[in-house]
């Protein structure tokens, strides 16, 4: 059902808008073109994302948006599943490595150093920000490790991978260091003033696809409560997350019916999130 | 003077030169100062008549709407069914009515929530898609709405806002009565923080935070608060660990005007709070959080007031 609503809603740019009738966006674009990899829709989505390569590294977000934010990420691995490493994908990779959380820079250890009750982090541990010169929060980070440990399994032909090494190490860290007290995820701070913060469920999942290739061992309480959040939450975007996250863990995901969104990006996870459904696509080893 | 004392000077020079050259540019007007009306109107409980209350705080401050197309920008953080973060649905449900009685030309509901990305799941958690009719077709998610550049937005940075907001005649901030981990408080101003697109900026809309929290929500009213309205659900509140892990506070209140600044400055008052010592209300560049140029229409701040539970850091803020 979802994949049908993805092939009606497709823009004839070869994007899709988060909803019906409005434009083209990176993030719907990458999910729904993955959940139709090998279909002629998914091809032209794909070609609408080429369009959107900057010259300075990084793709444009949307038409009306000129500048790049973490859905480099999600192009690197759209390109690494199409097969394509062009002077485009080079520069992207390269953008990407040079983007860091802000929270390590002087200012922002100084302030850390400052005053510690405020955000309980390791500032020293960068990860990936939303936007450029920003701090980092765990979905762009775990978005950068699947697009990273993707170039790392295929071969990608980077120009330093030492770098690329690195990056991926500091990020898993900075994903551990930052894990609330119930082995979930809170959108990037575990504790605030001194009080412990509530893990999410759509976080947690994010974070364990960016964990990927860690020992299940050392994820286990990670792993629990993402099992519980599948069980408990209401929340179809954070249920998509958990089922592709899990499945990609190789664990067991009950499946069940969904019903039909007008939300674009929910429809693909969804699409994304059933068995067999292209959930592996992002893992480092899936499918390319 | 050693030379690792120079370091933290430096820091503290660029942070300041980055500071003024990020500065707002100077629009404040230059004609008279005009006085601010502020309605603060009992309402005991979510089961009041809330569209009547809200009907007469609308014509004490003189609101015409005919024509408009409004856009009410509730406060929706995430649902929590042990506090009260959000404005209270019945409270959104209310405001469409009484909007729609008075001839806008649309009534619409719109917000980007600050950190979590499921913004319907939140509406649904916290009973919006139940209580207020029409919810689906009235609603636009801020965080993934297209949008506009808007030139200048902090000095000479622009900055990306949704269409939705920037096609309205008239926004009506509805925010939540409650204290903030970083801001103090958080009223009718702050609430624009949701105006931000996360598809943009992300979720949180961290670039704020390094504008400073303040300086963000001077921003923000600069570019909105000629078209803009505030209501401010104070019945249950929120003290403590605002925004989101503090406690209930029933204040008992409505507070409506159109000047956001009088309006959030009448909240602090309510709330036990000074808002002299709130930045963001004393750097705005327009409106009035001195008594002496605010109208209070129904219940007088101080015959209302109940102080909110402070964090310790923020106990410098009570008003005395």
């Amino acid at each position: 059902m979802s994949r049908q609503f993805l092939r009606d809603t497709q823009n004839s740019d070869g994007g899709w808008p988060y909803f019906s009738g409005k434009h083209s966006w990176l993030e719907p674009t990458i999910y729904a073109a993955l959940a139709l990899n090998g279909e002629s829709s998914g091809e032209r989505a794909f070609a609408f994302v080429r369009s959107c390569a900057l010259a300075e590294g990084g793709w444009r977000m949307s038409a009306d948006v000129g500048m790049a934010n973490w859905t480099t990420a999600l192009c690197i691995t759209l390109y690494l599943v199409n097969g394509v490493q062009d002077d485009a994908f080079r520069n992207g990779v390269h953008w990407m490595l040079n983007t860091i959380g802000a929270e390590g820079s002087f200012l922002g250890r100084m302030a850390n150093l400052l005053h510690p009750e405020q955000v309980d982090i390791d500032a020293s541990l960068q990860g990936w920000p939303w936007r450029p010169d920003n701090a980092s929060w765990v979905e762009p980070t775990a978005h950068a490790l699947v697009a990273l440990k993707k170039i790392e399994k295929h071969g990608g032909t980077v120009s330093n991978r030492l770098s690329l090494r690195a990056r991926v190490e500091v990020g898993e860290k900075m994903l551990i260091d930052r894990r609330c007290g119930d082995g979930g995820w809170n959108y990037g701070n575990k504790r605030v003033w001194n009080t412990p913060l509530p893990s999410y469920p759509e976080t947690t999942a994010l974070a364990l696809l960016g964990l990927q290739g860690r020992p299940a061992t050392e994820l286990k309480p990670s792993l629990d409560a993402a099992a519980r959040w599948i069980r408990e939450t209401r929340s179809p975007l954070a249920k998509a997350w958990l089922g592709i996250s899990l499945r990609n863990w190789g664990l067991p995901v009950e499946t069940a019916e969904v019903d039909q969104s007008e939300d674009i990006l929910l429809s693909a996870l969804q699409a994304l999130a059933e068995p067999g459904g292209g959930h592996q696509l992002l893992s480092p080893a899936g499918n390319v | 003077m050693k030379r690792r004392d120079l370091i933290p000077m430096a820091a503290i020079g660029v942070a300041g030169a980055w500071a003024l050259t990020h500065q707002p540019k100077d629009e404040r007007p230059k004609g008279p100062r005009t006085r601010s009306a502020v309605a603060v109107l009992s309402a005991q409980n979510y089961e009041s008549d809330l569209a009547g209350i809200l009907q007469r705080g609308l014509a004490e401050c003189k609101l015409d709407v005919r024509g408009k197309r409004v856009v009410l920008k509730p406060n929706l953080v995430e649902f929590d069914r042990n506090t009260c973060i959000n404005t209270d649905a019945r409270v959104v449900a209310a405001a469409v009515e009484v909007f729609e009685r008075m001839g806008a030309a649309s009534v619409c509901i719109a917000e980007g929530p600050g950190h979590r990305r499921d913004t319907l799941g939140i509406a649904a958690e916290a009973g919006y898609r139940k209580m207020i009719p029409g919810f689906e077709r009235r609603f636009t998610d801020l965080n993934r709405d297209d949008v506009a550049l808007v030139e200048n937005f902090m000095g000479d940075d622009p900055m990306y806002f949704p269409k939705t907001i920037l096609g309205a005649d008239l926004i009506v901030s509805m925010a939540k009565m409650k204290t903030h981990h970083w801001a103090g408080a958080t009223l009718s101003m702050k609430n624009f923080f949701g105006l931000v697109p996360g598809s943009v900026y992300g979720w949180p809309k961290n670039q704020l935070h390094y504008y400073g929290i303040h300086e963000s929500v001077v921003a923000l009213h600069r570019k909105f608060a000629a078209k803009s309205f505030a209501i401010v659900d104070g019945i249950v509140g929120m003290e403590g660990n605002g925004p989101i892990q503090g406690y209930p506070k029933h204040a008992g209140l409505l507070v409506l005007g159109r000047d956001l600044v009088a309006v959030d400055a009448t909240c602090c008052r309510v709330m036990g709070l000074d808002p002299v010592k709130i930045s963001y209300l004393t750097h705005a560049l327009t409106g009035n959080f001195a008594p002496d140029w605010i109208d209070q229409r129904g219940e007088l701040p101080a015959s209302v007031r109940k102080d909110f539970a402070l964090l310790p850091s923020f106990r410098g803020l009570r008003l005395v």
